[in-house]
């Protein structure tokens, strides 16, 4: 147990000296209760061991959905010098650019008539494939040339296969792009692993969900994301499957193996970093950003899986009138400026959240601040945030991504029956689609911490306005 | 000897053996357990892995075997021979072609170790699933 020392209602610190090496604070942003919860996992001694990093700025910081990862916890966020510091694969991990697209359908859940809600539920399941095997693996988007991909992103999918659409685009964290992704700097082997998987969902934690909106928190702003109470939506959580996996793989080790000609000392091996502006740096952040540039290819072609799935239930005017809210990365390391320097954020378990009026997000929403998507456990509910001006003077313009396990999944397969929990969830009015009643298990509710507690804490620290709450109606699992 | 250690998103391999290639053996005999592979095949496959030191030595080896069961659904279950060097190893595994779940996605450095240990070594692993 670590000394945390308590600087505000939603902020606590380790103090430098916490683990050896340390070159800046810890900082976490939680309350009392949600502290001890995080406690109970190693993920605050991970924070610590972040702060070693060379060139780290201000603090290592953890969102309230923080818990136990490889090195970095995940929920943690590391700012560091883009001109003396380092950049670290681990920081960003190992599914680079998972994240969240919210599309928003043009019918209110009480339009949703018969047999409609499941049809549409089972469509889903049927268009998308999920799982790390079989069809999962191999059932990606036919045609789409991956090294386009990886330079452009979803762009490479409109342009080649009329994948999606301009506003898609323009909707998408950073257009869907980072221009300075190089499909060269992907391995042979990363490519093998991800060529066949665009457009599918993989496994683990990953869904779909289709939802109602049952609170609306700030009008104008669910007005300006185009949302109302009612209102059916679909959340996709994915990421860029397993070419990003190897990626990270790759530049692990390579970087591990350069720590000494750089003089840098780490407490985990799995920290390994090179500074940004070495060969190894270079190279990584062009890999990186070609797998995140795969990820968005990737929710772009699930989502158009799930527009056909629409539109063969609901009809192709609804599929046409479905519009994409954002997508969102959560899984990134970006420079950005910040109070005037160059900054190299690593965002691992957490989400960009620009307040109103900031360059990068569409104008549409300038006046409201960039959406941020939060999911929570399938039986309780997801939040849209909007981005606000205490995320940029607190966290480097960031705020949290989920709910956070509290269970580890064995430990969740032993305290729930899948079968049993999936009656429950359709005795609650959701309907379920998964490949396994054991990994249906995995992601019980009671895995996760208490989402409304962590958007609670987000919301007074001024990092993210709350804008409305999504109750799941309809589940596809990975 | 070898054990399975649950975490919160992974699962952590921990081997105890005599010699260091008892080691590379044993975690060759967890991987067949976690793809839920039994038995003996004859089907085999020329791994070569290299790294800077022991640990790391033991998260390429443990990818490779994981990368083949992935990519051709082979599944190792024992080691034929094994030459190891000081930053490398060549060997030839046994195993079985089938379609194993591809639970491994990774293979990371977190806590990674590979020591003497009384008489023998002892190693642990964690893996991404």
């Amino acid at each position: 147990m670590y000394e945390t020392r308590r600087i505000d209602d939603e902020l606590w610190e380790l103090p430098v000296g916490t683990v050896p090496g340390m070159r800046a604070p810890a900082r976490v942003f939680a309350d009392a209760e949600l502290l001890a919860a995080i406690e109970q996992d190693r993920s605050l001694e991970q924070l610590a061991n972040v702060a070693t990093l060379p060139g780290i700025l201000d603090a290592a910081l953890a969102m309230p959905d923080i818990h136990q990862g490889y090195g970095f916890p995940v929920g943690g966020v590391a700012a560091t010098d883009a001109s003396d510091g380092v950049i670290s694969p681990g920081g960003v991990g190992y599914d680079i650019n998972c994240g969240v697209r919210l599309l928003a359908l043009p019918l209110g859940y009480d339009e949703l008539l018969g047999d409609r809600r499941e049809r549409l539920v089972h469509e889903m399941s049927r268009n998308v494939p999920v799982g790390t095997g079989g069809r999962g693996a191999r059932e990606g988007i036919r045609g789409a040339n991956l090294d386009r991909v990886l330079s452009l992103g979803p762009r490479a999918l409109l342009e080649d296969l009329g994948i999606g659409s301009e506003a898609e685009l323009a909707f998408t964290e950073s257009g869907g792009c980072l221009e300075g992704a190089d499909p060269a700097a992907v391995s042979a082997r990363a490519r093998e692993r991800g060529a066949g998987q665009i457009g599918t969902l993989g496994s683990g934690n990953h869904f779909l969900e289709l939802q109602r909106v049952e609170a609306v928190y700030e009008a104008d702003a669910a007005e300006a994301f185009g949302l109302r109470l009612g209102q059916l939506t679909v959340l996709i959580h994915s990421g860029s499957r397993g070419l990003g996996h190897q990626v990270c793989t790759d530049f692990v080790k390579r970087m591990d193996a350069r720590l000494a000609h750089y003089g840098i000392e780490l407490p985990d091996r799995q920290l390994s970093c090179a500074p940004v502006e070495s060969p190894e740096g270079r190279d990584y952040r062009r890999a990186m950003e070609a797998a995140a540039n795969f990820a968005w290819a990737s929710r772009a072609a699930i989502a158009h899986r799930v527009r056909q799935a629409i539109a063969s239930v609901l009809g192709p005017g609804t599929a046409e009138r479905t519009r994409q809210v954002y997508d969102v990365a959560h899984n990134v390391a970006k420079l950005e400026r910040h109070e005037g320097r160059m900054v190299c954020v690593h965002r691992k378990g957490a989400t960009r959240a620009f307040p109103p009026d900031h360059p990068e997000i569409p104008s549409e929403y300038a006046a409201v601040g960039q959406p941020v998507f939060v999911p929570g456990s399938m039986g309780t509910a997801s939040y849209v945030l909007a981005g606000r001006p205490g995320a940029m003077a607190r966290s480097f313009g960031t705020t949290c991504h989920g709910a956070g396990r509290r269970m580890s999944r064995t430990a969740v397969r032993k305290a729930v029956d899948g079968r049993e929990l999936r009656r429950k969830l359709e005795a609650s009015g959701i309907v379920v689609r998964a490949p396994s009643a054991r990994g249906l298990a995995e992601e019980a509710p009671e895995a996760y911490k208490d989402v409304d507690r962590v958007v609670g804490i987000v919301e007074r620290a001024g990092l993210a306005a709350r804008v409305v709450r999504l109750r799941p109606v309809g589940v596809v699992k990975g | 000897m070898y054990r399975w250690v649950d975490h919160t998103a992974e699962v952590e391999l921990e081997i105890e053996a005599p010699g260091e290639r008892e080691v590379f053996e044993e975690a060759v005999r967890a991987l067949a357990e976690l793809l839920g592979v039994g038995g003996h095949g004859d089907e085999r496959r020329p791994v070569a892995a290299d790294a800077t030191d022991r640990p790391a030595l033991l998260a390429a080896w443990i990818e490779e075997i994981a990368f083949l069961a992935e990519s051709e659904g082979f599944v190792a279950t024992r080691v034929i021979d094994m030459d190891l060097g000081a930053g490398d190893l060549r060997a030839t595994v046994a195993g079985v072609l089938g379609e194993p779940p591809p639970l491994v996605k990774a293979v990371t450095y977190h806590r990674l170790e590979f020591a003497p240990r009384g008489e023998g070594y002892r190693a642990r692993v964690i893996l991404d699933v």
